[in-house]
């Protein structure tokens, strides 16, 4: 079995949904039911930014792959006050798009199955018609926008809210639509439960038509869909039951796939990665597309902040990515199966161990060192949005532990501390979105460097807060090495009747020296 | 005994600083009662 597997595309996509956020972003949605915030939700639709300033915004452009890695490295500091300039600010990057919140409440009608989702029906008629516009928006998820019972009028919606438990949904300050409860009882069926998971299948949708679209795979041959989100699809029997990945590939049209969840808190994406690469190069499947979706719930989690300190209120995306992942052929950036970080349970939650389970265990067990990765990527969140709410430069905290611990291995001297840090470390991105940021947003950008030969390795970490769901007071993380690739050594074969020539031809000199 | 010998601590840990537990390791033996110990995640 081969230890090394190729990423051959990814994908990455943001939607813009500050006017879903503010009414059922977690924060806002806790407030507005405590009855006790109002003067916060008055004042949070003044921070909140247009779509406009959400496509100038340098890191939404790094997510997307508007801009290079290196040119948002070399940005100063402040993005929110300096935007990009217009040529650098399009709806379409590299690897994805940051769409639109009318179209995005479109998107998520037509990855409705239930008549969960009713449009006001010249909304639905207008969103369909932009929707047709993105290059990997099929005909038939157009048309799925315009099914009939999927649109109605707003004297329907307005129903459909007061008596049986929906929830509206709103653009540019109007009605637009709601999404339906899904059963009179059941808590796992509620609007606002349907609502966050029909999201995150719909931002997943996006991103795993991007990534056909960035591999130039038909979608009829995608063999297998891992989804690593944090949502929890069910109903009062198996309140997580699942399952988005196949619900995912139903939409984007890949009749031939399968698939299945993977989840663990933030730390899902980087734990699906290596549950796609190990069933690729076991020859298990063909190819695996991981993929997630969002979380309308993160949307503005920090927002009480960032508005008490008059900044602009950033968490108004929800974010998407996807990885194909297919067996090494030599030609493409390869994710290493040998060299993999494991936070076990022995280990315990101090930084030190955790940071040793990560980076320099793998690393000492496959003969490098800490120097030997060009570019450590452990949890990307936008420092532009943590900081204001008190929680800090992630990736700059955990760069920091990965410095102390290779200069506690002795693999650097304490003084090149911070010049390690400058030239090891990431810069975060990304959205919070839980396991959006977990170490996968620098997938495609490692890939790009080392395409470009500027990097040679890189090492994606993803940490996950198990100890939210109560069920531990544990973390958990995991990690794993990109690398450049190296030309696939390939063992001669014999036919069957290579074989038996030279098998004759043997008898027949022995019969000859016999004669 | 150190200086917290008697207190009682409300321990609010961070995962991608310390945790709680972590603290709670640290301070086991300083005399003080830890009352109250949590991990959160900002992000």
């Amino acid at each position: 079995m081969s230890t090394k597997v190729g990423i051959k595309s990814y994908s990455y996509c943001l939607n813009h949904a500050p006017e879903t956020g503010s009414h059922y972003g977690g924060t806002p949605y806790e407030a507005y039911h405590s009855g006790k915030e109002q003067e916060y939700l008055d004042a949070l639709p003044k921070h909140i930014q247009s779509y406009d300033h959400a496509l100038h915004y340098a890191p939404n452009q790094t997510y997307i792959g508007g801009i290079s890695y290196e040119e948002f490295e070399a940005l100063p500091s402040g993005w929110v006050n300096n935007p990009l300039p217009d040529e650098k600010s399009k709806r379409y990057g590299k690897f994805g798009e940051l769409m639109p919140e009318d179209e995005f409440l479109g998107l998520i009608s037509a990855c409705d199955e239930f008549e969960l989702v009713w449009l006001e029906k010249n909304f639905a008629e207008n969103v369909s018609k932009k929707l047709a516009e993105d290059p990997v928006i099929t005909e038939a998820i157009v048309k799925r926008v315009l099914r009939p019972k999927n649109m109605h009028e707003l004297s329907e919606i307005e129903t459909e809210v007061k008596e049986r438990a929906g929830l509206y949904l709103y653009n540019e300050g109007k009605i637009v639509g709601c999404i339906r409860s899904g059963h009179p009882t059941d808590d796992c069926l509620t609007a606002h439960v349907l609502m966050e998971n029909l999201a995150g299948k719909a931002s997943g949708v996006l991103a795993l038509l991007h990534l056909m679209k960035n591999s130039g795979m038909n979608p009829n041959d995608l063999d297998f869909v891992i989804e690593c989100s944090e949502e929890g699809a069910g109903d009062v029997g198996q309140r997580a039951g699942g399952n988005f990945a196949k619900a995912i590939a139903e939409v984007a049209g890949c009749v031939n796939a399968s698939g299945c969840d993977v989840r663990g808190f933030c730390a899902g994406p980087v734990n699906a990665m290596i549950n796609a690469a190990a069933q690729v190069a076991s020859g298990a499947r063909k190819n695996v597309a991981v993929v997630a979706g969002g979380s309308i719930p993160k949307l503005y989690m920090n927002s009480r902040d960032h508005v008490k300190k008059n900044l602009l209120a950033l968490e108004d995306c929800v974010g998407s990515f996807a990885v194909l992942i297919v067996p090494d052929d030599g030609t493409m950036p390869v994710m290493r199966l040998d060299v993999l970080g494991k936070h076990t349970v022995g280990a315990g939650g101090a930084p030190q161990a955790v940071t040793s389970a990560l980076t320099f265990e793998p690393l000492q067990s496959a003969g490098l060192t800490f120097t030997d990765v060009d570019r450590y990527a452990p949890e990307l969140q936008n420092h532009e949005i943590t900081e204001p709410a008190g929680a800090g430069n992630v990736p700059l905290a955990n760069i920091k532990m990965i410095a102390a611990l290779a200069v506690m291995k002795k693999a650097i001297e304490k003084p090149a501390m911070m010049d390690f840090i400058k030239k090891h470390g990431t810069i975060g991105f990304a959205h919070t979105q839980g396991h959006i940021p977990a170490g996968v947003p620098f997938i495609g950008h490692a890939c790009e460097m080392i395409n470009e030969g500027k990097i040679k390795r890189a090492m994606i970490i993803g940490k996950g807060s198990l100890f939210l769901a109560r069920l531990t007071n544990l973390a958990d993380g995991a990690s794993f090495l990109i690398e450049a690739p190296e030309p696939v050594k390939t063992e001669s074969t014999l036919s069957k009747e290579e074989i038996k020539a030279m098998l004759l031809e043997t008898l027949s000199e022995v019969a000859g020296r016999l004669s | 005994m150190g200086k917290l010998a008697g207190k009682k601590l409300l321990l609010l840990g961070e995962r991608d600083g310390v945790p709680g537990p972590a603290m709670e390791a640290c301070l086991k033996d300083s005399g003080a009662e830890i009352i109250f110990s949590a991990t959160e995640c900002f992000v």
